[in-house]
Formats: C-alpha cells, structure tokens, sequence
C-alpha cells in the first residue's frame, strides 16, 4: 500500500511562525491586558476603597464576613451615621465614620496638622481613643472632643479619604473619623439608631465574582451591593472607555496575525498541489489526502501553541518592566491559565479556519495537473467554503477574546467588507488601468499583468497587506483622535473643589467672595434631596426591574436640581431641555437612569422631598459627560417645580495651589460650607486616561510586529515567482537596472494603492467606532492619509526591494531549469 | 561542484543548426546555458558572437547577449496575465526598441497568430503558447537562438508543427541555432548532431545516427 510520507514541519513552517505568532500575540496580550485592567480596576476601586461593597441600613449579617474570608477576600466594616456635635455652644452636624484596622482596603487616607500644610498618606485609620477630623472642624483640634459619652483625641485633619460620599460627593456634612471599636463606649449607636453599615471587600477579580455569586441571592430587602459599576458614574465611564479600547486593540492586532496565516496557508497549499496532483495520479483518494493534510495541521498547531506560549509567557517581562515604567507601579499577578487556554484556541481556530480550506481545496487539484500544471483549480464553489470557513473562524476568534458581542460584530462586518470589497476594487483597479497604453508593455503594463495574474495571489497580498495596514491605522492614528478628544474633555481648568451645604441666602456672598479673590467657579446650583417612589402612578416598590441597576438605584436618594439652562456638557439626546419660565412641570433624566429604570418620555416620576409628593412627566433624556468634574445631576426640573423645595445649593471652584491659603478664611467666613477637594480624585481619572494611553502604545507595538510578519509573508510568499520573473527578464537580456526598477515600480504601486484604501476603511472604521462604541465626536483627519499612503509606500518599497534583491542573482539557468 | 563536461572543445558554426543529444541527466541543457551566457563556467572559455564569457559577470553577459541572443525554452517561459503581443514585445522594449509593437506583431504574424495578438497566455493552448514564445525569440532577430526542448512539452503533431516552424524561421533569418532534445524526428533536422555522455561530446552522424568519434 502506498503511504503518504510527510515532508516534514519545514513545508509549513511560514504558517508555523504566523500560527506561532498568534499564539504569543493571544497569550501575552490576554496575560497583560488582564494585569493592567486588574491595576486600573484596583487603582479605581481605591475611590471605592474596596472592590466590593454591601451597604445596608440595618446591621450587616456576620455570615457575610465568613463566607468572604473562607473565600480568601479581605473585609473591612464602616458604621457611618451623622450626629450633632458642640462647637462654641453651637450645634453642628457632623457625619461620623467609624472604621475597624483593616479598612481602607484599597487606597490610602491623608491626613495633615494643617488644612494647607503637608498631606501624610496612611494606609488605616485612626487608633482606638483618636479621631480625625474635617478641615472644617479644624477647631476641634483644640482639645479633647466628646462624642456621645466618651472623650478622643484629635491631633489630625483628614483631608482625604478614598470613599468619600460612598457615590455621591455632594452630600456631605463634616467629617469625624473614628475607630469602629470605640462606637460601644460613644453610647450614640443603639438598636433603631440611623446608621449606614457597609461591608467592604477586595480581592482577585474570580474571588469577588465567586462571592458576587454567592451573596447575590442572599441579600436581604434593605441591603445593596456597590461596585464601581454603580458606585462611581465617572470612573465607570472612563474604565469601559479603556476596556473597549483594549479590546479594539486586541481584536485589530490580532486581525492582522490572522491575515499573516491566511496569506501563508494559501503560499502552502499552492506549493502542496504539484505534490497532490502527482499522488492522486498514483491513485490516493482526496479523503486520504484531507486525513494526512489534518494531521499535518494538527501537528504544526501543537508545535506552534508550545512555542507560542512559551514566547507569550516570556514575553511578560521585558513588556511588564516596560509598563512598570510608564505606570509606576509594578503590575499585579493574576493567577488564571485563562491567557494560556485562550491563545491555544484562538491559536487552533486561526490555524484551522484559514489553513483547511485552502489545503483541502489543494486535495481537489486534479491529477491532470501532473502533465500539465494550471493555477485555475478552483471552483466558486470552493472559494465560497474558503471565504465562510474564514468568516467563521473569525467570528468564533472575537467570541473567544471580545466580552461585547456589539463590539465583535462590528469588527467582524467591518473586516468583511474590507476582505470581499479590496480584492474586487484592486481587479476592477488594475484593469482598467491595463485597459489603456496598451501599445506599450514595458514597464506599466508588464507590473499591472504581473499584479493581476492568479498565480502570484497578488490581490489577495495586497487585500491582506491592506487589512493589516488599515488595522496598524486604527490603533495608531484614529486611537490618537480617540484619546485627544477623550482628554479634551478633562482640561486643566476645571473646578478642583466643590462648596457644598451652601444656604440660598449664602450662595451671592459666596459668589462674590470667590470673584473678590480672582477664583473662578463654575455656576451655582441648587440641591435638592428626593426618594423616588412611582412610576406611572405605580409604586416603585411594586415594579420589578429587570436591570439589577435599576433596582440599586431605588435604594438611594437622588441628588436633585433645577436650572433654566442646560449645564455644561449636557447634551439632550431626546425630547426638549425643559422651557425657560415653564410653569408646567417637567424632569429631564440622564439616559443611563432612563435605562436602568426602563424610563421614557412621557413617564410620569413622583419623589418624595420632604415629605411631599412633587410629580411631573419626562419630557427631555440627556447624556451627561460625568468626567467633567462639574456639577451634574442625574435628574433636573424647571425652576417653578422645585424652587420652594428645602434646597441646599454648590458651586465648583478652581482654587490654585497659590489661593489655597484664601481657604481658611472662607472657613471663618461661612462656617457651614464644606469644602470638598476633588484633586485626588481627578488625578485618578486623568491617571486612568494616560495609562490606558500608555497601554495601547503598547498593543501598537504588538499590532506593528504582526504587520511585520505579515509583510515578510506577502514578500516571502512571491518570492518563487519573483524568483521566477527574474531569471526569465535576465535570460531576455534585461540588466540590473530594469530588475531593479520592476521591484521598486511594483512595490511603490502596491503601496500606493494598499496605502489609500487603509486611509479609506480606517476614516469610515474609526468613524464608526466613535460614534457606537465611544460616543466620540470623530474628525475626520488628513494624518490618516498621510501616514497610510506614505508608510505603505515607504514601507513596502523599501523594505521589498531590499527582500527582493536576493533574485537578482539568481541564474537565468534556473529559466530553463524550471 | 559538479563536472558536467571535461576537456572539450566545441564549435558552432555560423548560420548552423546544432542539435545536442544526451540521455536525462547527461548535461545537455546545462552545456546549452553555459553556451549561451546563461551561468558562470567554473574554468576554461566560451566565446559568444565573440565575446568570451569566462570573466564576465551576469551584468555582462547580460549586455552580450542583449538583441543578439534568443530562446526558446521547454516550458514556454511567458509571462502569464499578458496577452500573446505583449510577450513579444517584452525582449524589445527591454533592449528599448522604439518600434517594438509593430515588430512583435510582424513576429506575430509569421506564427500564425495575428488574430490572437489581444489574447491572453493563459487563454492559449500549449501549442500556441509555444509559437508566442518562438515568435518572442525571432522578433529581436537574433544572430543565434538557443532552445532546449521546444517540443517536450507538446504533443506529437503539435511538436512536429512547432519544429516546422522553428526550422522555417531559422532558414528565412539565417539564424544560428543551437537545439538540446532527445527526440531523434526533431534531431534529425539539425545540420549537426553531438551526443553528450560522462562528461563528453560525440559527434554523431546526422544521416546515421551513429557516433563520429570525439571531437
């Protein structure tokens, strides 16, 4: 019986170095990825101080602590209640906070002997028998302070502490900081006190979502669970920014590993078909012939995969000192073999999705091929499975890596256009280019015939270039417009503190006192504390709400506010901002409340505000940029609504280093405003910006070296016809020159054409993404234009030639050899 | 390195057809490219149109046989993706004739296929194909053509067709035409025949098709 012997790994070992390639690219992008979210996820939890949080109004279960430390999480407990105090014989409100030894969890505390002096980070609170206290009860640091029936020390000012208003930063009254162990001997918390219990924990992401999964179920009626996700609006906003657009990255760059092993798996089975048609001339079925070319596939997979782990798991160090430099902070470990398994499937779908078909359809070559070989084997309909199993693998590639299946078909659409719209646009391109000079060959002709013929999969190499090149432009330039319009939207002059608890009749003095000292604020508004209870007429607790959002955000009381104009980077995405002098009553909402709580306009909403019911209809939706740093509400009326309302008001204020000393006395001047510094919390947000940037530098890096690759597959696989071509114009006497010229001309044309429709698809692309993915305004940039056409020309002329020039030396014997 | 023939020395005659002969293997197209100018002889001398090409690199050899120098190879060697015309016209646009269609027509012509000038090669049959490629190597009126195997590739009738024409072209030009085959129909047409064996040349009896002794 005639066996079929295999030529060994070297027949495959272009394919090899893409499939090996993809693997590294999969493995070390899902291990950093992973590293840096979870450092950015920590950095953001730091103003929650914990990743998780159980808030309740009743005294929290012990079991809930044991269950989080069987799971191996830490836990900290904070009691918070407010309670009034003497000051000078004066009553004040003050909200006190008591917290055991082990929180913040995450983050740090700041602590001064001076409001303006120097800031000491500390990593717990204060000891038993001390407290800390608000800038504004600097006064208490007189002497001993009396709580209730026990007598503290008060030798610090807390300036800063990470979960400060737990999601609102409006509704503060001063602060007192105390240790949970000394709550007993205050005597202020008994059975039926009004106190907020939170239970905070943190740990590995799979920890807390094990116990997600457990408490969820358990929670009682009157108790909530705060993530980032529903703790902190701003800092949600800029993480899901960052994720997507590590996804993107991820998802490009490997589209572009994807191309570099659809290119060679064609240059294969090219090369395979001699070698079919001669063995199926001696009689070896087609079935046979698709067993033995699987099992090659199926070895140069597991060849690949340890190579490509290997390379990947490495890869982490150089890459992890590189980004420990730009993130100053050594990068924490994960402990999944999640990358590892991912890059081993993702490794298998590429290899097999983009190699099968081509190497079966080379099992198809007919023996006929022996005597006469032809490139013109395949059929539509072959070309047909080539192009679905392609699609496939690609489409279960972005199941595996993408978590956002929007995201995942939007890719997918795109990369289908671009791979069934290029080909057909370069044909149609060449020849009507053939279709004129037709009275001389040399040189335009000869490079356009040369592009077009079947044999040297031109199209298809400069379709795969092209995906490649439009991926390397999406990351690199339109990511640049991303991010620049991203931070345009966090300039350097917005208000780093809020003056809050202000009273209406204070709000002018204040004003003016601000203006008097060359400060600027931002526009005053007014605050107004409500309970939402129906919807329509029914009562909230009635509804049951399919978004667990939605049923969180009942919980809570909303901040509410009314304005004739429409604040700052408030932008109505439906209906009409509420009249000026408008007497009917309206609410405008912010569009992700209106979608938590399945609100639309027309909705009737009744709050609670002081005990009365106020009701209006929803008649405007608004999105609300919360990384401003300006006031924002999720929810605002018209003035004539809420303007008897018991009302608080606040003002944002940009008071610089050198004013700061200005502070005491706004103090002494208004002794019932609370300053609240948001500093720390904008540099955590700029901080989250300019890493993710720093991040997807990197992924360029990954993208570039994959496109790389792909370029030294497009040249490699043409290089026997190159080789070919050669040797044929030298044995017709050409000189250097003219082989020269040929490779330039060709490579320049390639680039040209490569290099504009990237700009093309990766202006619609990046236009498209903006817009569904990021909520960006997009401008369309002549960069895009400028780096693609001259990059690919540069690039591949350059780089080309310098390949290419091997075959100038080579034999024009091998003409008559061939 | 591989001798491929030892201590010989051979004459081509101008105007002659030289038919070289040899078993698979002896060497027969390799003595044809060194003849030809078409790789690097490690000693001795060749002389092309009088040129010798023992010290010359590829650039030079290039530039001796430029316009002078035709072939006609086994596998056609076209340009795939042009039409019939434009192969044609690649060798004279490449020595920069100015006139180059209308000479690769006329060429064209003299095969017999004028009316697929437009068509493409890969449109062509085997046989057609061959005719582009004899067309290419006669429309830069060369002063010596060089074919390995011209009908190796065709069928019988076919071949005997393209030999026809060959041998038409070469009389009509007055070409020099050195011929490596292993057909003795086609070998027969030369006005010489060696036989290349181990390393050696053996003139053979055109007539008889018998050894001569060695030259």
């Amino acid at each position: 019986m005639l066996k079929i012997k295999s030529s060994g790994i070297q027949s495959y070992w272009l394919m090899l170095v893409a499939t090996v390639i993809t693997v590294s690219i999969v493995s070390s992008s899902q291990l950093l990825t992973q590293r840096i979210s979870l450092l950015l996820d920590r950095q953001a939890s730091e103003l929650l101080a914990a990743d998780l949080v159980v808030v309740s109004g009743e005294p929290i279960s012990s079991e809930y602590q044991q269950q989080a430390e069987k799971i191996g999480l830490d836990v900290a407990n904070i009691i918070s209640f407010r309670t009034a105090i003497f000051i000078d014989d004066s009553p004040q409100l003050v909200a006190i906070k008591a917290v055991d030894d082990a929180y913040p969890l995450r983050g740090h505390l700041e602590i001064s002997k001076d409001y303006v002096g120097d800031k000491l980070k500390v990593g717990q609170g204060p000891k038993v028998g001390e407290i800390w206290v608000d800038p504004k009860l600097s006064q208490l640091m007189l002497g001993p302070v009396t709580l209730g029936s026990a007598q503290f020390k008060s030798d610090w000012i807390l300036t800063f502490e990470p979960d400060r208003g737990g999601g609102s930063v409006f509704n503060l009254s001063p602060r007192i900081l105390m240790n949970i162990d000394d709550l007993t001997s205050t005597g202020l918390i008994v059975p039926g006190s009004r106190a907020k219990y939170r239970l905070l924990f943190s740990g590995e992401p799979e920890k807390i979502n094990e116990f997600i999964e457990w408490i969820k179920p358990n929670l009682k009626a009157a108790e909530s669970l705060q993530d980032l996700e529903n703790a902190r609006p701003e800092m949600r906003q800029a993480l899901d920014r960052t994720r997507q657009f590590f996804a993107l990255s991820i998802v490009l760059t490997l589209v572009i590993a994807m191309v570099a092993i659809a290119i060679t798996a064609r240059h294969t089975a090219n090369q395979e078909a001699p070698k079919v048609a001669m063995l199926r001339a001696f009689g070896i079925s087609q079935t046979r012939l698709m067993r033995f070319y699987a099992e090659q596939l199926v070895k140069v997979w597991v060849i690949a995969t340890v190579f490509g782990l290997v390379i990947g798991w490495f890869s982490q160090y150089p890459l992890q000192w590189l980004l420990d430099t730009w993130f100053g902070k050594e990068l924490p470990a994960i402990s999944t073999v999640m990358p590892y398994t991912n890059a081993a499937i993702v490794g298998f779908i590429s290899l097999i999705g983009f190699s099968l078909p081509f190497l079966f359809n080379a099992t198809a070559t007919p023996p006929m091929q022996v005597f006469r070989p032809s490139h013109s084997n395949r059929s539509i309909r072959r070309n047909i499975v080539i192009i679905v199993t392609a699609i496939f693998s690609v489409f279960l590639v972005l199941i595996v890596l993408v978590q956002s299946s929007k995201l995942a078909i939007a890719t997918l659409v795109m990369i289908l256009a671009v791979a069934l719209v290029l080909p057909a646009i370069f044909y149609l391109m060449i020849n009507s280019l053939l279709f004129t000079g037709r009275r001389q060959f040399w040189l335009r002709q000869y490079l356009l015939s040369r592009l077009k013929t079947k044999t040297r999969g031109a199209l298809a190499v400069m379709s795969g270039f092209c995906l490649a090149l439009l991926a390397i432009l999406l990351i690199g330039v339109v990511k640049d417009e991303l991010l620049n319009s991203w931070q345009k939207q966090l300039p350097d002059e917005i208000p780093n503190y809020f003056l809050i608890n202000l009273r209406t009749d204070q709000v002018p003095a204040i004003e003016h006192f601000l203006q008097q000292r060359d400060i600027a604020s931002s526009e005053s508004y007014p605050l107004i504390r409500a309970r939402l209870t129906h919807i329509n007429e029914e009562s909230v607790q009635d509804i049951e709400f399919m978004d667990p959002r939605g049923a969180n955000l009942l919980k809570r009381t909303f901040n509410i506010s009314y304005s004739d104009q429409l604040p700052d980077d408030n932008e109505v995405i439906s209906g009409q901002w509420v009249a000026n002098d408008s007497a009917t009553p309206e609410w405008s909402i912010e569009s992700g409340v209106a979608k938590n709580l399945g609100l639309k306009l027309g909705d009737i909403l009744a709050f609670d505000i002081a005990g009365e019911s106020i009701k209006a209809p929803i008649t405007s939706i608004r999105t609300v940029l919360w990384e401003n740093f300006k006031p924002n509400f999720y929810l605002m009326s018209n003035r004539q609504l809420l303007e008897n309302q018991p009302q608080t008001w606040l003002l944002g204020a940009l008071i610089k280093e050198e004013k700061k000393a200005e502070l005491k006395q706004l103090i002494i001047n208004f002794p019932s405003v609370t300053l609240l510094d948001i500093t720390e919390l904008m540099s955590r947000i700029r901080g989250i910006v300019s890493r993710a940037t720093s991040a997807l530098e990197f992924f360029f890096l990954f993208a570039m070296a994959s496109a790389f690759i792909v370029l030294m597959a497009a040249i490699q696989t043409g290089r026997r016809e190159r080789e070919q071509e050669s040797s044929l114009l030298r044995a017709l006497s050409a000189n250097i020159g003219q082989l020269y010229k040929v490779h330039i001309f060709e490579f320049t044309l390639m680039g040209i054409l490569i290099g504009f429709f990237a700009a093309l698809f990766a202006s619609i692309a990046g236009w498209v993404i903006s817009a569904q993915f990021f909520d960006i305004e997009y401008h369309f940039s002549s960069s895009i234009w400028l780096y693609g056409i001259l990059s690919s020309t540069l690039v591949l002329t350059t780089v080309g030639t310098l390949v290419s020039r091997k075959v100038y030396h080579v034999s024009p014997m091998k003409t008559l050899r061939s | 390195m591989l001798d491929i023939v030892q201590d010989v020395s051979l004459k081509v005659k101008y105007q002659e057809a030289l038919v070289i002969k040899g078993a698979s293997g002896s060497g027969k197209t390799t003595l044809l490219g060194l003849m030809a100018g078409l790789d690097q002889i490690s000693s001795g001398d060749i002389e092309l149109l009088g040129n010798s090409l023992g010290d010359k690199n590829e650039e030079q050899r290039s530039a001796i046989r430029s316009g002078k120098v035709g072939f006609v190879f086994q596998s056609f060697q076209l340009v795939q993706g042009a039409t019939a015309l434009q192969n044609v016209m690649l060798p004279l646009e490449l020595r920069g004739d100015s006139d180059a269609y209308d000479r690769a027509r006329h060429s064209l012509q003299q095969v017999g296929l004028e009316l697929k000038k437009n068509t493409l090669i890969d449109h062509l049959s085997g046989g057609e194909q061959q005719r582009v490629s004899i067309a290419r190597a006669f429309a830069v009126q060369p002063k010596i053509l060089f074919a390995d195997e011209p009908t190796g590739n065709l069928d019988a009738k076919t071949g005997r067709q393209i030999a026809d024409l060959m041998f038409r072209l070469r009389d009509q030009s007055g070409t020099t035409l050195v011929l490596v085959t292993h057909e003795t129909e086609l070998a027969e047409r030369g006005d010489r025949q060696i036989l290349i064996d181990s390393g050696c040349l053996i003139p053979l009896d055109p007539t008889q098709n018998t050894r001569l002794g060695q030259s």
